[in-house]
Formats: C-alpha cells, structure tokens, sequence
C-alpha cells in the first residue's frame, strides 16, 4: 500500500556533494499520481537544495553452487531480513568469479553484493562488495547459527528498518572505519524503501572482538499496557529477545576493485581453514613416527648402557 | 569446521576452537616454531606475531572509503547507526560475559534511538495493532512457544516432585515426634498412678476416696479422637487403607460392584471367615446390579 511521505521530509535543506541520481517519483497518492510539475514545484521552491539524498541501495545476494544447507539458509535469513536486496540463481564459478559476478550485479541493477562462497562443503566466505569500482572485503564466517533455531524466540515485522549499532572499535582503525561504512549501506534499510514498515523493532549489532566482527540481531520488546503507539516510562522495561541470525566474520581482504583489484589490506592473523586441517592432521601423524623414533632411541640407550647381571635372573629358571 | 557449525543445540558455546586457531601463524618461515607451539598449547593456538607480508595500505583505504561514504549532511534517519561505547575488553572465550556485552550494547543504541525518535517526535515502536508479515511465520513461532511450554512444565514438575519429597520428609519427622509425645505422655501417666497407690500404701488406704488427686488422664479427653476425619480402616485390611485411594473416575456402580468382589475374593485380608452363609451375606446384594436388566436376556422385548 502506498505510504505516504511527509511533506516536510522534502523540504528540509540538504544540499548535495554528487549527483545522486534519480529524477524525483511523482508523489503516489491514494487517488493516484500526482503531478510531476507539482512536486519539482514543491521541491524548487527551497532555494538551497535542488534533490533531497535518496538511499537506492540494492543489494544483490547469491551464493556459489555446493553450498551447505545451513549457510543456504543464513542467505536465505539475509534475504528475509534485507528488504532492499535481490536474490539471484546459484553462481557457477571457477575462474574469472570476479568478471562474472560483476556482471551479474550490472545486469540485475544493484549497487552492492553479498556473496556466499562455500568450500569443501565446509567453510563459508562472504564477500561484500561495492559494484561499480568499489571496495569488496572476503570474509570467513563462523559459528553460523540461522534463525530456524527454536532457541532464538524472538520476531519482528519483515522489513522494518533496523537499527545499527557499531561497537566503539570500529573508529580505531581505517580498515574497520571502511567496514563500518560498507555494512552500514549494506545492511541498513533504505528510508523509503517499497517493502520497508514503518516501525523499528529490531536492531543489529556489530561488534569487534578478537578482530572478529560479531553479528546479532535482538527483537526490541517493550510491554505495552495501554493501546499507545508510544509506551509511557516503559524504557525501563525494554527489554530485547534474539531473532537472529548469528554469525562471527573474520574479514580476510579488502580489495580496492570490485572482487578483485589491488589488495588493500590482509588480515595478519588470518590462517586459512585448510592449512588449520592440514596442521592438524600432521600433528596427528606424526605420533606412530616418534613412536618408532623413541624405540629406537631407547634401543640404542640401552645398548650404549648395558645393565649389569643380574644376580637373581636364573633364580626360577626350571 | 563442518561437523562443529552443526551443532544445533550448542547455541552457547561458540566455536572458539575455529576462531583461536585463525590465529596460527601462516608464514612459511617459521612453520617449525609454529607446530611446536600449537603442539605444546592444546587447542588455543594463538599467534605470537603477525605474518610479515600482510599489506596495510592507509591511503588507499581511506581513499576507498570517500569514495563510497554518503555525502556529509545525510540525515541520522537515513543511516540510522549508533556507536556504543566498550568499556571494557570482552574475552571472547567466555560466551556468557561476550552475550551479555553484545546484549547491552543493543540495549544502550536502542535507548538513544529512542531518545531521538521521540526528540523528533516520530513512530518509533510497533503499536500493539499493527498486523503486518513478520520475518518468522507462525508455524515456526507455534514450535517455539510449543518448546518454551515444554521447558517451563519440566522445570515445573522438578519443582513440584522436589517439594514433595521435602513435605513427606518433613511429616515423617513430625509423625515421629507425635508417637515419641505420645509414649512419653502414656509413661507419665503410669508413673503418676504409681506415685499415688504408694502414697495410699504408705499412708494406710484411710482416705479413702476423698484425696483423689486429679490425673490428667481422667477427663476422658484422652479417649477423645482428633477430630480430624480419617478414611475408616477395617482391622482385616492389610493394605493399611491405602487400597481404597485414588481412581476417582471409577463409576460409583461399577467401583461398589468392584470393591465388594475385591473384598470378597481380593488378596489378602482375614484369612478364615471368607465365605460364611450366614443371615448378613444372605441378602447381601452388593454385588448385584441394581435393578439392570430385569428378567431373562432371553425374553423378546
């Protein structure tokens, strides 16, 4: 149904760096479409701004083929809770993944891309990009949890524009002051979007620890005794229950192009999930080699150090 | 990292192994050291010093980020970000002490989103009437309550089965306590009258009946029962009248017809005197319907 917009949202002065884009939507009425002379009036007669900051972010959200049902359905939890992103078919992709998929995002209109990437069946990378020629980061993620799990009780309206909360790390350094940006035009709700409700009743955590950046999103629940839309003293009881889902990202590299480009920055401390397996598994094989290593050591110990007869050996000898 | 993201019912425990071991050194050059240290440290392998040939290009960075960043004077409500200040550094190994900063950090960026939405005077909650589709359907929420319902009634019944058995310990004691009350009172009494036909002895039975001293036992309240009402138990009943509790759905005609068989042909019980044909068990008709199909089935209605 058509929302209708404040009159006074078009008319405050915001002047503008770029050029945002679009020309203005004719204002859409329950009547019908009003007139576009009318709005470029409307908005003309401020003299400072010529258009008011529209947010068309578009998000495009695939994933790669052989990929696990549980980071299947986190996308599908992304989708759910990005109302501003388009899904797309399962990407065949081996080599030229960059090419591809920046075609993909061209042909679909997008802005921006969520990308999960699935190796082995077993570990998940995300990669978040900006289309045209912007930055894009590859994530590893962990500790996926969807929110099909019945521990995570809470819901909320599907749409609704949440709220971002950024932990006070995130200002430290350059890399996560680019992250920050990026998930913040990634993940936040365009204003007006078509499919977005009008309320906030959830709002998502970003948060920073051991260079891991944590996701959570909590239902904003507040008891409400009187049939108010605004709850008198209740900010004491809000109270927030976990709609989820969860998941850590471990950011691995930040690309100045579009999956691909000059690499920005590389996360010092990241090992891949295969030379972890292939740690562990020499640490598993060498165990028979010293095995036989520390026989042979005793052996040539004892040789080098022969005992003394001893007296009582042949005490019970038949 | 396949088998332990499976873990649904861990939702506590995060997966610290696959975080801590990130962390392993991946440089070539010192793969020896490395082995060796994660050999000695169980599963916490943490690196003792960034890989040499990470790149870290602040310009470019920063460069990248103007490009991307909305102009300067977009509104909050487009964004809608808020940074909550840290205070302190949360170890990540520790899910309880992680959840909860993670928790009070929603819980503070939601208070001053508040703050402001009411500042500029806009909607901010849902109203209680507002039906719209929600991110979960309600099959999925129907399983949730249904698994919340299951939790809450076992925590009950533990409590419920824990009181009992308190309560029973509790009343055994006092039972104890009456029995030894009880003996104690019978003893002083039978002392007393002791105490009094030796004072007669002694002073020669010449009083007679008149220095009777009054016993405490001679009101007749002793005789007198609790007047608490308790199930009636015949002496034959071995069972100690705990047969006959419980079963409340029983028909009353069909339990009558059921307790007499079982008290005329049940377990236990006095053992000779059965089955008498005597003038009581003549017309007895306990067991007997009353007044059920009158004449013979066989007759034609």
């Amino acid at each position: 149904m058509g929302k209708k917009r404040k009159h006074s949202e078009t008319q405050t002065a915001e002047p503008r760096k770029k050029d945002e884009g679009a020309p203005e939507r004719p204002k859409r009425t329950l009547m019908g479409w009003k007139d576009k002379d009318e709005v470029s009036q409307q908005t003309e007669s401020t003299p400072d701004s010529p258009q008011v900051f529209r947010n068309k972010e578009k998000v495009m959200v695939t994933c790669s083929r052989r990929i696990n049902y549980r980071y299947r359905h986190l996308m599908l939890n992304m989708v759910s809770l990005l109302p501003h992103c388009k899904k797309d078919n399962k990407v065949e992709s081996r080599s030229s993944k960059g090419a591809t998929l920046n075609e993909l995002i061209e042909l679909r209109g997008c802005s921006s891309a969520l990308f999960f990437e699935c190796r082995k069946h077993q570990d998940l990378y995300m990669w978040m990009a900006r289309c045209p020629n912007g930055p894009s980061v590859k994530f590893l993620v962990n500790a996926v949890h969807t929110m099909e799990e019945l521990k995570l009780t809470g819901n909320h309206l599907k749409g609704s524009r949440p709220l971002l909360t950024f932990s006070s790390n995130f200002e430290k350094d350059a890399h996560w002051k680019l992250l920050k940006e990026m998930i913040i035009q990634i993940f936040g709700t365009p204003k007006e979007h078509r499919k977005s409700k009008p309320y906030h009743d959830h709002v998502f955590v970003f948060s920073i620890v051991d260079d891991h950046i944590w996701f959570r999103n909590y239902q904003i629940s507040v008891p409400h005794n009187e049939s108010d839309k605004m709850v008198r003293g209740g900010l004491d009881k809000m109270t927030l229950v976990e709609v989820g889902p969860r998941f850590c990202l471990n950011p691995i590299k930040i690309f100045a192009g579009s999956f691909g480009g000059p690499t920005l920055y590389e996360n010092p401390f990241y090992v891949s999930p295969n030379q972890i397996r292939a740690l562990e598994k020499r640490k598993k094989a060498g165990k028979y080699a010293k095995k036989v290593k520390a026989k042979t050591r005793r052996k040539m110990h004892e040789q080098s150090n022969p005992l003394e007869p001893d007296e009582f050996a042949d005490m019970w000898r038949e | 990292m396949g088998p332990r993201s499976k873990d649904l019912s861990l939702l506590q425990v995060e997966n610290n192994v696959e975080d801590d071991a990130d962390d392993v050194i991946d440089d070539p050059s010192e793969e020896e050291e490395s082995e060796s240290e994660s050999e000695s440290e169980q599963e916490d392998v943490k690196l003792m010093e960034p890989s040499k040939t990470a790149i870290y290009n602040r310009e470019g960075l920063v460069e990248r980020l103007e490009d991307i960043s909305w102009p300067e004077n977009v509104d909050w409500m487009h964004k809608l970000s808020l940074d909550i200040d840290q205070e302190k550094e949360v170890d990540v190994n520790d899910d309880l002490a992680r959840e909860l900063a993670f928790y009070t950090q929603a819980l503070e960026g939601t208070r001053l989103a508040f703050e402001k939405f009411e500042s500029m005077g806009l909607p901010f909650l849902r109203p209680p009437d507002y039906y719209a589709e929600m991110v979960k359907t309600d099959a999925h929420m129907q399983k949730v309550k249904g698994k919340l319902l299951a939790q809450k009634r076992q925590i009950e019944e533990a409590e419920e089965r824990r009181k009992s058995r308190e309560a029973k310990r509790i009343a055994k004691e006092v039972q104890a306590e009456k029995l030894k009350e009880r003996a104690k009172q019978k003893k002083q009494e039978i002392e007393e009258v002791k105490k009094w036909r030796k004072q007669r002895q002694q002073s020669g039975f010449k009083d007679g009946k008149d220095s009777m001293p009054d016993f405490g036992f001679e009101d007749g309240k002793s005789f007198e029962r609790s007047s608490k009402k308790r199930p009636g138990v015949s002496p034959w009943d071995r069972s100690g009248g705990k047969a006959k509790q419980g079963g409340g759905k029983g028909n009353d005609k069909n339990k009558k017809n059921r307790d007499f068989r079982d008290s005329k042909f049940g377990f236990g019980g006095k053992k000779g005197m059965k089955k008498q044909n005597t003038a009581e068990t003549t017309n007895d008709f306990r067991a007997f319907n009353k007044g059920g199909a009158a004449g013979n089935k066989k007759r034609k209605r």
